[in-house]
C-alpha cells in the first residue's frame, strides 16, 4: 500500500455518540466525556447487555428535504450526513459536479440491517428479493450527484482503515481527482445487540453505562456497542496546496494483514498483526520511535487489550514507555464497522488540537497491559505522528499512520 | 424513488435543495481562502490496472445440493478442512469456497503458497435465509434466540475471512459490495489493490444467487425455499510481468463506452463458463473491466 504521491486529508464528516460536527467530537473526546448510556428505541430487558452508544437523530444535511431524509434508514442517513459534511467542509461541494470523484465507504452488512429493521417493523422484506433496491453506497452517491467509482467495503472492524487505503490508491492510480473515504455503522439493533451478548463479547455493567466500556483496565468484562461514522475527502497533496485547501494530515501509511486463525477470536500469535503495524510504518517511513500517539484498537475486552499489548511491545520494543497510548471506545463505545474511520478521526483531532483523547475508565491498569496510558483525562501534547490500528473478525488486521501534513 | 438522480448543476426536486444560505459553511475554516478547481486543470488521464489471471472458474451448485456441500469437508492443497470449519458458514461462503478448491485443482495451484496474497470476496445479499430464522427466532424466544454467528459469518466479511483462514492467507483480506452491483465493485477494487505490485497474487471470489434465493418462512412449514443457483466465480490474480501464461482482465475508472453491458456476476460467470476469449463491461459503480484471453493478452501483458 506504498504511496506514490502525498495523500491529505481535507474534509471531515462525522456523527457518533459523542456529537454530529467535529467540534463537538472533538471537544467530546479531549473532555473525557462517555457516549455510553441505556439503550433506548426497543426493549432491552431480556438482553444480557443493555447499553450502547447510540445516535438518536442524524441531523439533515443542509437543504435536504426533512421529510425525505426522515424517511430514510438511519445507516443511509449517516452516510449522507457524513458525506455531505466532508464535501463542504473539503470546499467541494458546489464544485463536486466538475470532478471525479470517488466513494469508498464501510459498511459492513446492510443488508441485515435492512430486513432486520423491515422485519421488526411488521414487514417481510426477507422474503421479496425484488424489494432489495440499491445499497446504501448507491443511494448516497445519487442524493449528493456523484457519478464516480463507488464501492462498499468490509473488513468488520477494520473497515475504514480498508476504505481509506482503497481510496489512497485510486488517488495514486488517477482514477478519481478526490475521494470521499470513510465507514458508518448502526450496529445498535435488538438482533445485533442479542447476537454479540449471547457471544459473551460484550459488558454486562448495565447499571453504570458511563463507567461500562475500560479499555486497558483490570476490571473491563467486554464491549460496548456504539453507532456512528466518519468520512474524509482525500486528495493528492499537489490538489489540495493548489487550491489552498486546509489539509488535517496525511495519509502516510497503511498496513493490512489476516490472522488466518479464527473469525472471531483473535490469533494469539501476535505476528500477523504485528506485521500490519510495521507494514504501515514502513510505508509511512516512520520509526517506532518517532510515533507520537497511538490510538489503540482495545475495546475493552479481557482478551483483546492483552493481545494488543503484546503486538505494541514487539512493535515499539524499547520506545514503548514513551508512546502514548489510549482507546477512545471508552467514550464511544466499539462502533464495529465504523471503528477504525472514527479512531482516525480522533487521531485528527489529536494532531490538529495537540492534545491526546485519554482513556476514561482507567483507573486500575491491567499490568497485562503496561503501556504508556493517557488515563482519564486528555493531556496537551504535540503530535506529529499518530498511529491508529484497527482489527476485525475475519482475522483482520489494520494500521493507520497520519502525519501532519 | 426516494432518491432521484439530478443532472449536474440543477437542484433536485425535494430532496436535495440547497440555497445559499445552507450552502455556507458554518465551520472554523476560512473557505474564502480556498480556490475552486475545475476537472480540466486536474489530471485526467489514469491509468488501466491489468492482472494475469492464474486460475478461475465459475462453479454452480443447486442450493438443495448446500447442505451436504457443509458435510462434506474440502481438501485444499491436500489436507482436509476440519469437519466442522463450515459448521456456521452461510451457504454461500460454501460455494465460494469450493469454488477456491475448483481452481486450486483445475490450474495446477495446489502447490502454490498462498500465504502472503489477499482475498478480495463479494457475496451477494449474503444472510437472507439466516436472518429469516433469526427474525423469527427473536419473535419466538427473544435474544436468547439469536445465534452468536449470526454477525460474524453473515456480514460482508465473512466470505473472505474464511477463505484467508482456509487457504492460511496473511495477506489483506475483505468484503466488498454485498448488493447487485458487488461483482463490478469487486473487481475495481481487486485490480486497484493489486496494481501497487505488493501482493504476490489476490484471489477475488464472487457469489450469488441465480434467481434470488427466497426462503422458506420459518413460521409456515409449507413455505419451502425457492430452488435457485449459487453461483460462485473464483479468480486468483497476480500481477502483469510475471512470466505466467493465462487470460489478462484490466480494469480501468474512466467511460467504457456507451455501447457496452454493465457487468453482472452472471454475465461474467457466463463468459468464463463458455471460455469466451474477449469481453469487455461497463461496471455500473464506475469504470470499466475487460477480460482478454486471446494471444495478444501475452503482449498486453509483458
Amino acid at each position: 500500500m506504498s504511496a506514490r504521491c502525498p495523500v491529505w486529508i481535507t474534509g471531515v464528516g462525522a456523527g457518533t455518540p459523542l456529537g454530529h460536527t467535529y467540534r463537538a467530537i472533538a471537544d467530546g473526546l479531549l473532555a473525557g466525556r462517555s457516549g455510553i448510556r441505556a439503550v433506548t428505541g426497543f426493549d432491552t430487558s431480556q438482553h444480557p447487555c443493555r447499553i450502547g452508544g447510540q445516535i438518536d437523530k442524524v441531523p439533515c444535511p443542509p437543504g435536504f428535504d426533512e421529510a425525505a431524509f426522515a424517511k430514510l434508514l438511519r445507516l443511509e442517513q449517516l452516510s449522507l450526513w457524513c458525506c455531505d459534511a466532508a464535501l463542504r467542509d473539503a470546499g467541494w461541494w458546489e464544485h463536486r459536479g466538475e470532478l471525479r470523484l470517488g466513494v469508498v465507504l464501510g459498511i459492513g452488512a446492510e443488508w441485515l440491517v435492512q430486513w432486520e429493521a423491515d422485519g421488526l417493523a411488521g414487514g417481510n422484506g426477507v422474503f421479496h428479493p425484488e424489494r432489495d433496491g440499491q445499497s446504501v453506497i448507491r443511494k448516497t452517491c445519487e442524493a449528493l450527484q456523484l457519478s464516480c467509482p463507488a464501492v462498499s467495503v468490509s473488513a468488520a472492524c477494520a473497515s475504514g482503515n480498508y476504505a481509506l487505503a482503497q481510496a489512497r490508491r485510486w488517488l495514486e492510480l488517477g482514477w478519481v481527482d478526490v475521494c470521499l473515504a470513510g465507514a458508518c455503522d448502526i450496529a445498535v439493533s435488538p438482533l445485533s445487540l442479542a447476537g454479540f451478548g449471547n457471544l459473551r463479547a460484550l459488558s454486562r455493567r448495565n447499571d453504570q453505562p458511563e463507567l461500562a466500556s475500560r479499555p486497558f483496565d483490570k476490571d473491563r468484562d467486554g464491549f460496548v456497542m456504539g453507532e456512528g461514522g466518519a468520512v474524509f475527502v482525500l486528495e493528492r497533496a499537489e490538489t489540495a496546496r493548489k487550491r489552498s485547501a486546509h489539509a488535517y494530515a496525511e495519509v502516510a501509511g497503511l498496513g493490512a494483514s489476516s490472522d488466518a486463525h479464527n473469525m472471531v477470536i483473535p490469533s494469539p500469535d501476535p505476528e500477523p498483526a504485528t506485521a500490519a503495524m510495521r507494514q504501515a510504518l514502513a510505508d509511512a517511513r516512520v520509526n517506532p520511535g518517532e510515533v507520537d500517539y497511538l490510538n489503540a484498537h482495545a475495546t475493552s475486552t479481557p482478551v483483546g487489550d492483552v493481545a494488543e499489548s503484546r503486538v505494541l511491545e514487539t512493535v515499539f520494543g524499547e520506545s514503548l514507555p514513551r508512546v502514548p497510548v489510549s482507546s477512545t471506545k471508552s467514550m464511544t463505545g466499539h462502533l464495529l464497522t465504523a471503528a477504525a474511520a472514527v479512531e482516525a478521526l480522533a487521531c485528527v483531532i489529536a494532531m490538529e488540537r495537540r492534545a491526546l483523547p485519554p482513556t476514561i475508565n482507567l483507573t486500575q491498569p491491567d499490568p497485562e497491559c503496561a503501556l504508556r496510558h493517557v488515563p482519564n483525562q486528555a493531556e496537551d501534547h504535540a503530535v506529529r505522528v499518530a498511529v491508529s490500528n484497527s482489527f476485525g473478525f475475519g482475522g483482520s488486521n489494520t494500521c493507520l499512520v497520519l502525519k501532519a501534513a | 424513488m426516494l432518491f432521484q438522480p439530478v443532472p449536474r448543476g440543477e437542484l433536485a426536486e425535494g430532496l436535495a435543495s440547497p440555497t445559499r444560505d445552507a450552502l455556507a459553511k458554518p465551520t472554523r475554516k476560512d473557505f474564502s481562502r480556498v480556490k475552486p478547481m475545475h476537472s480540466s486543470s486536474l489530471d485526467s488521464r489514469g491509468q488501466t490496472a491489468r492482472c494475469r489471471v492464474a486460475g478461475w472458474t465459475a462453479y454452480r451448485v443447486a442450493s438443495a445440493d448446500l447442505p451436504s456441500l457443509r458435510q462434506q469437508p474440502l481438501v485444499l492443497q491436500g489436507t482436509p478442512l476440519a469437519p466442522s470449519f463450515l459448521k456456521h458458514a452461510d451457504e454461500q461462503t460454501i460455494a465460494g469456497l469450493t469454488a477456491v478448491a475448483k481452481v486450486l485443482r483445475e490450474h495446477g495451484l495446489e502447490d502454490t503458497d498462498f500465504s502472503q496474497w489477499g482475498v478480495i470476496a463479494s457475496p451477494r445479499f449474503l444472510g437472507r435465509a439466516a436472518l429469516a430464522v433469526a427474525l423469527s427466532r427473536f419473535a419466538a424466544e427473544g435474544a436468547w434466540g439469536i445465534s452468536p454467528h449470526l454477525i460474524p459469518h453473515r456480514s460482508l466479511h465473512a466470505l473472505s475471512g474464511t477463505v484467508s483462514q482456509a487457504l492460511k492467507i496473511h495477506g489483506p483480506n475483505y468484503g466488498v459490495g454485498g448488493g447487485i452491483d458487488g461483482a463490478a465493485e469487486a473487481l475495481l477494487a481487486a485490480s486497484a489493490l493489486l496494481a501497487n505490485d505488493e501482493l504476490p497474487g489476490l484471489w477475488v471470489v464472487l457469489t450469488g444467487y441465480d434467481p434470488e434465493l427466497v426462503p422458506g418462512d420459518p413460521l409456515d412449514n409449507a413455505a419451502q425455499p425457492s430452488a435457485a443457483n449459487c453461483m460462485a466465480v473464483a479468480l486468483a490474480l497476480i500481477p502483469p510481468g510475471k512470466g505466467h501464461a493465462g487470460p489478462v482482465l484490466s480494469v480501468g475508472a474512466g467511460e467504457g463506452g456507451c455501447d457496452l453491458a454493465d457487468l453482472t456476476l452472471e454475465q461474467f460467470a457466463d463468459t468464463l463458463a463458455n471460455g469466451e476469449p474477449l469481453a469487455r463491461w461497463n461496471l455500473p459503480c464506475g469504470g470499466w473491466a475487460a477480460w482478454d484471453d486471446t494471444e495478444t493478452a501475452v503482449e498486453i501483458c509483458l
